[in-house]
Parts: C-alpha cells; sequence; structure tokens
C-alpha cells in the first residue's frame, strides 16, 4: 500500500479535503438525527409549533448540505482513486515493457498480462467502489457511536452491550467470507478455462468423439461451483440476518433501560427515541464494512503480484551518461562472444566482422545458437564476455534506443499489432507520410497483397494478423523494415514457413530491403542464403565453417551435409530435377 | 439429399417467450419459491409487527400521557426479542432458498449451453468468436441468476412491504400518511433512473478494461518486436490511451453515482421532516400519540429500501430477460449436426478405407464456392498429398471427411458409403485428424496422445510418439510424459505441439488419416527425419495430406494440385516436378536451387 501513496503526489490536499468532506457527510447524518431529538423534546413534547418549524427547517437545509456533500464526496474519491490507478498501470506497463525477453521467455504471458488487468482491476475497484463505502463508514462509525454518547452516553454505554457480538461476528464474517469468496473465484475460473479450452479446441474435441467426456468433465467443474456459490450464500444469508437481529435487540436493550431513566426523569422522550435511530447508524457501517473487506484483501493479495513484476531489475539498461549513436555506417563486429542463458554456455567465443553494407548468412541446426547471437547483436541480452561494437563502439555504451532504432528485425513470425496493414508497416516509424507507407508497400509486393483486401491498406487486421498468410504477414514485416530504414538488418528465418511461389515474392522483397544496409541472414533456404557474402556454419555455439557458397560446398564438411537438407530434396528428385 | 442447413445465429427471443421459458426453469424450483415466498410474507409480517409492538410499548408503558394506567414494559420487550428471533430465522431462510434457486438455474443454464455447444457445427463456431460463446455461458448467466435468486422473491417482498406498511399507515392517519409519503416517489424515479444509467456505464467499463486487456496482451505477445524496433514509447503511449479510456468511463459512472446516490441516502429526510412537522403539530394537538409518531417514523425508514429494490429490480429483470434471449435462442434455434436416419455402416476393420469425393461442391453458409465439382479417388491405403497455394481449398477438402462440413453438392464416400449415412461417433472414430494449428489440451502430455483412444496400449503410444518425434523431447519435459501441457503447465513450442497432434491421430489407430500440414512448424532438419519414419507407421492407413513443402510430399504415393477448388494435376511426384506444369511452379524452384 505505501507503493500506492507515491501515486497521491500532488493530490495530497485533495485526499486531506475528502477526509473533511467525509467527515461533513457523517455529521449532517447523525446531527440530523440529534435534530430530531430537538424537535421532539423542545418543540412537539413542548407544545411550541415555532420551535418545531425552526428545528425541521434546519434539519432539511443539514440534509441537503448533506446531499451535496455526499456528492463531492464520491466525485472527488473517485478522481483520486484514478489517479492512482492509472499511475500505476502506467508505470507497470512502461516499467514491463523494459524489462529483457529473458523474463517474458520465463513467465507466461497470460501471468505477465493478469497483473496488468485483472490484479490492477482489483485495485481499482476497490479504489473507485470500496474507497467511497471504506471512507464514509470509517468516519460514519465513531461519528455515530460519539453522537449516541452525546444524546445520553447512560444509554450509549448500554447499548453498546450488543457490539461485542456484532463486532465478532463481522470479524467471522470477514474471515470466512473472504476465504470463501477467493475459493469462488478459482472455481468459477476453473469451469470458466474449460469453456474457453472446449471452444476453442472443439474441431479436435468432435473429431476424436469427446463430447462425453468434456461434458463430465465439465459437469464435475460447474457442480462444484455451484456448491461453492451455495456455500457463500449460506454466509450471506447468516451474516445480514444476524446483524439485524442483534440490531433489534439493541434497540430493545435501549428501550428497557430507557424506560427506567425517562421514568426517574434524567432522560427525555425525545433522546429516547433518537437513541433507537442514531443505533441504526452505528450497525449500518459495520455491515457495509465487513462487505468491503474481502475487496481489500483481494486488492492487498493483487498489489503484492505487482510488486513483484515492479521489483524485477531490467537486465539490459542504459549505462550513466551513455550517449546517442549517430547514424552508422554499418560496421559490425562480434568480439569473443561467450553468453549463456543458465549455466551452459550456448555461445563459446563467437567473432566476425561484417563490414558496411556486407551481407552474412548463418546456417546450421536449430538449438546449436543462431538466435541467441541474433539476439545479442539486437542488445536483447548482453554478452557474459566480449562485445557487440558497431562502427567500433561497444552497444553497451550507447543509448539502447538510439541504437535499435537503427536495427531492422524480421522474425519467423512476424508479430501484426491490431490496427491496418498501414499502421503495422508505420509502426517503426510513426511519422512516416502516407506516401512513404505506400512507397514501402509497393517496393516489397504488399500493394499486390493490400489490393485483394477490401481497404486496400487500410484493411483491419484482426490482432495477431489472423486472416492473413504467414507469407503475406511476412512482406507486410518486410516493407515495415524497408520503411524504418535501419542501417543493420537481422533476418532470422525470415523465409521458413512460406510456400514457394509467395516465397519467390519474398527474396525479391529480400533483395530490395538488404541493399546498401549490413545484414545478417538466419536461414534454412539455400535460395535465401545465396545472396550472402560469406556464409558462417554454427555448431555448438561455434563457427565451425565460413565462405562463399561455392568454396563451402567445394569442402568436406558440415556444409555439404547441410546443403543436402537445406533444400529438403530426395536424391532421386534432385536427379529428376 | 438436399444439402443441410442450419441457422447458426438465430435472432434473440423477444420479451415474452423468454419469460415464460425463464418461469418453465423456476418451476422445476417450484417448492423452494413457494417456500422462499411464504418466508418472505412473514418477513413482512413481522417486520410491521415489530415497529407496531415498540408504538405499543412507548404508547402503554413508557409515555403514559394519555393513559392513567401503565402497563409493564417487558412483555412488550420479550414479544419484540421473540419476534426478532423468529425473522432471523424466516430471513436466513428466505435468503437461502431464493439464491440456492438462483444458483441452480445459473447451474443448470451453464449446463444446457455447455452441452449444445458440444453438438454444434463447425459453421456455428465460424461465425461466432471463443469470447462470445464464452461468455453466453459464463457472464451472461449473472443477470439471469441475480433476477430468479433474488429479484423475483424480493420484488414480490417489497410489494408486500409497501402495501402492509401503507395500510397501517393509513389506518393510523391517513392525512398524515398522505403527506410524509412525499419522499417515496422519486425515490423509485431515482433508483429506476439510476439503475437504467449505471448498467450500460458499467458495461461500457467492463469493455474499456477489455481494450486494455487486449493492449495489454499485443504489448506482451509481440514484446520482442517492439523492443527490436525501439519503439516501447508508442506501445506506451497506445497503453496509456487505452488506460485513460477506463479512468474516464469510471469517473463517468461516478459522475452518475454522484447525481443518484445521495439522493436515494437523503430524500427519506424529506419524509422524516414531514413526520416530525406535520406528525408533530398532531402530537401537539392530541390526534397522535408519541408512540403513532415513532412508527410513522419507522415504518417510513422501512419502506425505503424497498421501493429502492424495485427500481433495482426492473433493471435487472430487464437485464435478464435480454441475455437468457439470447441464450434461447441459440439452444432453440442451432440444431447439432443430425444423424443419419438410416445409418449405414463402415465396412469391418481391419479393411482398409478408400475415400471418395464426388462431384463435390462447397461453399461457406452463401458465400462463394471454395470447391467446385471436384472428384478425386483416393485408393484403401494410399497416401495422397494435397498441394495448392494458400486459400486453393486443401483445408476445406480434408475438413469434408470428419464432416465438420457437408459438401454443399455431390458426396463424400468412406469405405464406400456415404458419410452422411454414418453414425457421426463411428465416421469420427475411422478418421484422424491433424488441423493446421495444433490444439492441445491442459491435462498431462500422456493424457494429450491418448485422447482419441483412452485404452491405448503404452507401447503402442511410444511407437506413434517415435514415428512422431514426440520421443525427442517427451522424455526430457520436467514430469516426462506426465507433464502438464498449456498455460498452466510447459508451453510446448510450435513445432513441438505439430508433433504431439501427429502422434495423438496415430495412437487412434483410424484407418483414414488426415493431415492439414502437419509439419509447417517443424525445422526442415527434423522434417527430413520424421517424413521417413513416418512412412512406415501410416502403412495401410488410407492418408490426405494437406502440404506447403515438397519434403513433407515425399511421404505421399500420389500428389494431387488443388486450384481455385478444381484438382488440376495428379501424379506422382517425381513425375510431376518433370511435367513442367502447377505441381512444378509450385516447388520446382525449392530443387532446381540446389
Amino acid at each position: 500500500m505505501r507503493r500506492l501513496g507515491k501515486y497521491l503526489e500532488g493530490r495530497k490536499l485533495m485526499a486531506a479535503l475528502m477526509i473533511l468532506v467525509g467527515g461533513g457527510n457523517a455529521a449532517a447524518q447523525t446531527g440530523g438525527w440529534l435534530l430530531v431529538r430537538n424537535a421532539i423534546d423542545h418543540g412537539i413534547v413542548a407544545g411550541n409549533e415555532h420551535h418545531l418549524a425552526v428545528v425541521v427547517a434546519i434539519y432539511l437545509v443539514v440534509a441537503a448540505a448533506g446531499w451535496v456533500l455526499q456528492a463531492i464526496l464520491i466525485r472527488g474519491l473517485a478522481t483520486i482513486g484514478q489517479a492512482i490507478v492509472i499511475g500505476l498501470r502506467r508505470d507497470l506497463f512502461d516499467h514491463l515493457t523494459g524489462l529483457s525477453l529473458r523474463y517474458f521467455s520465463q513467465q507466461k504471458a497470460g501471468w505477465i498480462i493478469a497483473r496488468l488487468t485483472s490484479d490492477v482491476d482489483a485495485v481499482s475497484d476497490t479504489l473507485s467502489q470500496g474507497m467511497p463505502t471504506l471512507v464514509s463508514n470509517v468516519i460514519l462509525l465513531p461519528t455515530a457511536v460519539a453522537a449516541l454518547l452525546i444524546a445520553d452516553w447512560r444509554l450509549g454505554l448500554i447499548s453498546f452491550a450488543v457490539l461485542p457480538p456484532a463486532l465478532v461476528l463481522s470479524r467471522w464474517f470477514q474471515r470466512v467470507s473472504h476465504a470463501a469468496n477467493i475459493e469462488q473465484r478459482n472455481r468459477i475460473a476453473a469451469v470458466t478455462a474449460q469453456i474457453a479450452e472446449s471452444v476453442a479446441g472443439m474441431a479436435i474435441v468432435q473429431a476424436f468423439n469427446r463430447e462425453r467426456r468434456f461434458q463430465a468433465e465439465f459437469d464435475e467443474l460447474n457442480d462444484a461451483n455451484r456448491v461453492q456459490a451455495t456455500y457463500v450464500q449460506r454466509i450471506f444469508s447468516t451474516f445480514f440476518p444476524s446483524i439485524e437481529f442483534l440490531g433489534v435487540l439493541a434497540m430493545g436493550i435501549v428501550l428497557y433501560f430507557g424506560a427506567h431513566l425517562y421514568q426517574h426523569g434524567t432522560l427525555t422522550i425525545g433522546t429516547l427515541i433518537t437513541a433507537i435511530y442514531l443505533l441504526q447508524l452505528v450497525f449500518q457501517p459495520l455491515q457495509e464494512l465487513s462487505d468491503v473487506y474481502g475487496q481489500l484483501q483481494s486488492a492487498g493479495a493483487a498489489m503484492v503480484k505487482i510488486a513483484s513484476i515492479l521489483d524485477e531489475e531490467p537486465e539490459v539498461r542504459d549505462r550513466p551518461g551513455a550517449k546517442p549513436l549517430p547514424r552508422l555506417a554499418g560496421d559490425l563486429d562480434l568480439d569473443s562472444l561467450v553468453f549463456a542463458y543458465g549455466k551452459e554456455p550456448v555461445l563459446h567465443g563467437v567473432s566476425f566482422r561484417v563490414p558496411p553494407g556486407g551481407c552474412f548468412a548463418l546456417v546450421g541446426e536449430s538449438g546449436h545458437g543462431k538466435s541467441t547471437l541474433a539476439r545479442l547483436i539486437g542488445r536483447h541480452y548482453d554478452p557474459d564476455e566480449g562485445a557487440v561494437r558497431v562502427d567500433g563502439i561497444d552497444v553497451r555504451d550507447v543509448q539502447l534506443r538510439s541504437y535499435r532504432r537503427q536495427l531492422g528485425v524480421v522474425l519467423q513470425d512476424p508479430f501484426l499489432f491490431s490496427g491496418t496493414i498501414a499502421s503495422n508497416i508505420r509502426f517503426a516509424k510513426p511519422d512516416a507520410t502516407d506516401a512513404e507507407v505506400a512507397q514501402a508497400a509497393a517496393a516489397v509486393g504488399v500493394d499486390r497483397v493490400a489490393a485483394r483486401l477490401s481497404g486496400g491498406l487500410e484493411h483491419e487486421v484482426r490482432e495477431g494478423g489472423a486472416g492473413l498468410s504467414a507469407g503475406e504477414r511476412q512482406l507486410i514485416s518486410i516493407a515495415r523494415a524497408l520503411l524504418a530504414d535501419p542501417r543493420i538488418l537481422v533476418l532470422d528465418e525470415a523465409t521458413s514457413n512460406i510456400d514457394r511461389p509467395t516465397e519467390v515474392l519474398i527474396e525479391r522483397a529480400l533483395d530490395r530491403l538488404l541493399k546498401g544496409r549490413t545484414s545478417i541472414i538466419i536461414a534454412h533456404r539455400l535460395s535465401t542464403v545465396r545472396r550472402a557474402d560469406e556464409i558462417l556454419v554454427v555448431e555448438h555455439g561455434r563457427i565451425v565453417q565460413r565462405g562463399t557458397e561455392e568454396e563451402l560446398l567445394a569442402q568436406e564438411g558440415q556444409f555439404r551435409r547441410l546443403a543436402h537438407t537445406l533444400d529438403g530434396g530426395e536424391p532421386e528428385l534432385l536427379a529428376a530435377g | 439429399m438436399p444439402p443441410y442447413v442450419n441457422p447458426v445465429d438465430p435472432p434473440d427471443l423477444g420479451l415474452l417467450p423468454t419469460f415464460v421459458r425463464l418461469l418453465r426453469i423456476w418451476r422445476t424450483q417450484w417448492k423452494m419459491g413457494v417456500f422462499g415466498l411464504s418466508c418472505s410474507f412473514g418477513y413482512t409480517l413481522i417486520s410491521i409487527a415489530i415497529p407496531f409492538l415498540i408504538q405499543q410499548a412507548i404508547d402503554y408503558s413508557i409515555d403514559t400521557t394519555h393513559h392513567q394506567h401503565r402497563k409493564p414494559l417487558w412483555p412488550y420487550l420479550a414479544a419484540i426479542a421473540g419476534l426478532a428471533a423468529l425473522r432471523f430465522v424466516i430471513n436466513f431462510n428466505r435468503r437461502y432458498a431464493t439464491a440456492r434457486i438462483g444458483v441452480r438455474i445459473e447451474a443448470r443454464m451453464r449446463e444446457l449451453l455447455y452441452q449444445a455447444y458440444l453438438g454444434y457445427p463447425r459453421a456455428f463456431f465460424d461465425r461466432h468468436a471463443t469470447g462470445q460463446v464464452l461468455s453466453r455461458a459464463t457472464n451472461d448467466l449473472y443477470p439471469i441468476r441475480y433476477f430468479i435468486g433474488w429479484g423475483l422473491v424480493q420484488g414480490i417482498q417489497s410489494v408486500m412491504m409497501i402495501v402492509a406498511a401503507t395500510i397501517v399507515l393509513v389506518l393510523v392517519d391517513a392525512r398524515l400518511a398522505l403527506y410524509t409519503a412525499v419522499a417515496m416517489p422519486p425515490i423509485t424515479v431515482l433508483a429506476l433512473r439510476f439503475a437504467r444509467r449505471v448498467s450500460p456505464i458499467s458495461r461500457q467499463v467492463q469493455a474499456r478494461k477489455g481494450d486494455v486487456t487486449e493492449s495489454a496482451d499485443e504489448a506482451v505477445v509481440g514484446i520482442e518486436m517492439v523492443q527490436a524496433f525501439g519503439r516501447e514509447d508508442d506501445i506506451r503511449e497506445r497503453f496509456g490511451e487505452k488506460a485513460e479510456g477506463v479512468r474516464s468511463t469510471v469517473l463517468r459512472q461516478a459522475g452518475v453515482e454522484a447525481r443518484h446516490l445521495p439522493g436515494l441516502y437523503y430524500l427519506p429526510a424529506l419524509s422524516i421532516a414531514a413526520v416530525v412537522f406535520f406528525g408533530g403539530r398532531a402530537v401537539i394537538g392530541g390526534q397522535l400519540t408519541l408512540g403513532q409518531f415513532v412508527l410513522f417514523e419507522t415504518l417510513l425508514l422501512q419502506l425505503v429500501w424497498p421501493l429502492e429494490a424495485i427500481g433495482w429490480i426492473l433493471d435487472l429483470a430487464q437485464r435478464a430477460l435480454a441475455s437468457a434471449g439470447r441464450s434461447f435462442a441459440w439452444l432453440e434455434g442451432i440444431e447439432p449436426l443430425p444423424e443419419p436416419e438410416r445409418p449405414r455402416h463402415l465396412p469391418e476393420p481391419p479393411a482398409p478405407l478408400g475415400v471418395r469425393f464426388e462431384r463435390v461442391a462447397f461453399a461457406y453458409g452463401g458465400e462463394k464456392d471454395v470447391l467446385r465439382d471436384l472428384d478425386l479417388v483416393v485408393e484403401p491405403g494410399e497416401i495422397v498429398a494435397v498441394c495448392g497455394p494458400t486459400g486453393a481449398g486443401k483445408t476445406s477438402l480434408l475438413n469434408l471427411l470428419p464432416r465438420f462440413y457437408d459438401p454443399t453438392e455431390g458426396r463424400v464416400l468412406v469405405g464406400g458409403v456415404d458419410t452422411r449415412d454414418v453414425p457421426i461417433a463411428e465416421l469420427r472414430a475411422s478418421v484422424a485428424l491433424v488441423t493446421q494449428r495444433p490444439i492441445l489440451f491442459s491435462v498431462p502430455l500422456r493424457e494429450n496422445l491418448t485422447a482419441g483412444r483412452e485404452d491405448a496400449d503404452w507401447e503402442e503410444v511410444l511407437a506413434a510418439c517415435e514415428a512422431a518425434g514426440v520421443d525427442s523431447f517427451g522424455a526430457n519435459l520436467p514430469e516426462g510424459y506426465d507433464t502438464l501441457i498449456g498455460e498452466r503447465g510447459v508451453n510446448l513450442s510450435g513445432g513441438q505441439r505439430q508433433r504431439v497432434a501427429l502422434a495423438r491421430a496415430l495412437v487412434t489407430g483410424a484407418r483414414v488419416v488426415v493431415l492439414d500440414d502437419p509439419l509447417s512448424a517443424v525445422d526442415t532438419f527434423t522434417e527430413r527425419r520424421l517424413v521417413a519414419r513416418l512412412r512406415p507407421a501410416l502403412e495401410s492407413r488410407t492418408v490426405l495430406v494437406a502440404t506447403q513443402r515438397l519434403s513433407t510430399v515425399e511421404i505421399a504415393d500420389r500428389a494431387v494440385v488443388l486450384e481455385d477448388g478444381r484438382i488440376v494435376e495428379s501424379g506422382s511426384p517425381s513425375e510431376l516436378l518433370r511435367a513442367g506444369g502447377p505441381f512444378s511452379t509450385l516447388f520446382g524452384d525449392e530443387v532446381i536451387a540446389a
């Protein structure tokens, strides 16, 4: 909760004001009843109609003031609460986007997203719905108790006889209902997960005749949820009528002793009557506070999980005094890189240097370190030993963003954001004009893809690019890289997964993209690799062969074996071709 | 046979038919319903009796200005305590009974919907997003639960309370009752108005929260892209906008609350003031006793909640009916895939089954034909690769075999029998499928593998794993084959998932195997190893495999090329490569390159 305090910065005055307003609101509620007492004793019982009229008028003014104060309180608390929530959400998101890829590969996406959404929502709900209840009742409860004591301290003390059982009951309710609600949420989450999984995988459920099994699993979960929901209802059905019962009991006690005191002439009838109603103002906050207790608990638990992300240190960050990188010529130097994800190094001293505008290809089986090299070049990780230098400058010595903006990446499974095709191309250069976007699209053949779709470049891409083929998505991501106009390019398996006719289009797009830039190509297809000035064969985290295609094919070694499989050709098919 | 037509998006049911259906469901719980209503009646009587006893106590044993004889106080207090205890019991039972009805009906509706989902044709799932289908069986049910489990009985109880309290007040002093009821109509109106305004806004808040989720989801999944281009600032700005959207909607909601809630809270003060002023004058004038004054005050305060509740319940009823109308429309308007009227059976195993497509045309619900006049014969035990550019209709063709769809014209025969004449379960048990995007369930790997045949011999499963290349990673998972797969367990890579799906299909022992681009996410080296191992595992089965890769085509005896919904070429892969036709355009470069 201390973390939340920092978002109050600049709103402390408003928060203090809201506490005052809450106090005013509580005073209006309890004060109203004290006025009623005055009206009974000095108006009705005394037979003074004028006094009665005056007090009733004051009472109405007080009620109107309470009305206004409560309205201010609701708005004010919501404003403060949302300021905290938005601050928290933004900080969390900003922090998260600065964390390294290692964090994202270790934590499940669903887990991270839940922190940003359901956990922040839990805090938000508490602040927007729970807060007004909490603030007004926390103030109202002692105010009502005080008013009861002011009305008559003896009566007040006596009526508090029922407070201990009421407090014990509330405590019980808070404890039990909180645990029960958590279990209820778990069970409904299990039901939801079951339905979601069945619906998403219905093709397989039906194809493998799994309907009955899934129905049985569902019935079990649905039933468990129903049982828990019933249990929760029993707790609620017990608590609220109990408090109601205690309220009547307290009233009976007040009537009994009040009648005595009244008979002895030490208590006015007005006080006796008003005490009955003031008692309700004591019991009502007790119920409402019990109700928000669970919410507070959940918000606390959510905050703990949120904090676990905020406490995560970004692995790759700018050194103090890091300078922005000037526009690069494109000299890329990998110097004796050693890197391990865990204990076992995946790179054992890899070195090579690509001259400005040069194109190197990395080939080798998966899991031997090619993609790790790409990530070190992109500075998603820093090497354990050695250095990545661009134009002779260690990338750790410059501002990360200024470096990455001169870097282009095309991945095997290009990620498209929801939005239009144009906005996806513009992603890497948000200030690009429509003409520039169209030019980039035309240069790599995205214009032809877009022509088939409704809206052309303004066609809405659904999340993740569903509805477009892998090849089409790849073309868009190449246009994106082209528009960014990077000095250094990394293509990681950019042509896998694509049918041959589309691949031809992509190859052409790549030629366009690579021109005049330093590039590293990781590929399985010989046709993609062939354009490189030099081919490096990576095996077990080392470079085992390097040279041009002809040189390597002429050598006995790993490349020849790879070249065979690179094209996936059976010997007889090769002969046939 | 006429093509099977089934509406998959029926219109929502109207208010009245929905209400009738809800009542019908409620009737299954009628005993508990009647019990709840009786409790409500008792609750109302006691809630009127207690203030009445207080009045008697004040008038006859506390303030004795109007009576010479003072009665003892304790009998009144004992009666009040007794009634309060009784009311506790009744109140508990009413709440618990009605809530249980709601919970049961919610569970029942969910069960009906889920059961229906399992039988719905694929066209239904094409038409409706997963989120929509999901929320119909979860969030959409809550208004129904609260309306049935609380609203109905609470509404009736509120009316009883209002009627009873009005009768008592009128009997005591009709004119005063009229004056003091001044705040009551505005309370009802305000409550109803509040309910009407706040529920659409709270739905908007949910929708805005959904936007935040989507934006967060995108950023987290696409983080590599974001960081690679150094675009953190843009994505933060985008996220900030969505977060701002939540904030402004929540603040609008707070605005609506600020305009209504304090009113509901302070409007009763008008009535209290009226009682104090007019009632007070009547007491001074001797027409009213102090006890009656208190009775008025108490009963009026007791009326506030039932009046507010009516406002809430009216709104709740509307939402419940709307959401139930949607659910009933699905339950009644969509039929599962029909079983044949006169079922015929497939030839007994182990005879291999041939597959034949006869003049097949197919279109997705009213759109233009994806397959046209297509003829294809796959001999028993033959492996046929279906090739063609993206969008040629490969997946549509394969989906006809397990009857995910029926052809719009022509027919599909398995083992010489029209698929529409075979009992669905029998057909699907004979056709094993590997979908383009592998679908695995969040259960241990072992259960995923045996999903198609639970009693499979473990040796056979391991053999299938070896053929499909699951053996290379399966045993190395944290808990081997017992490792839980999915979000809550281990996330497998795309290629690994495909291999598990492939092994699962092999385990079934089905005589027809349908593979839709089964190795697209497997790297080329692994693919080559798998193709060699798969061939013997598919021995004596009839196989249709759609693929984009020449290396996968090599598994087949014959390849056919699909273009614009027709088969344009057929023959052995090496023949086709030489022929220089569409097939060699698709794959030629891949070979010539070497």
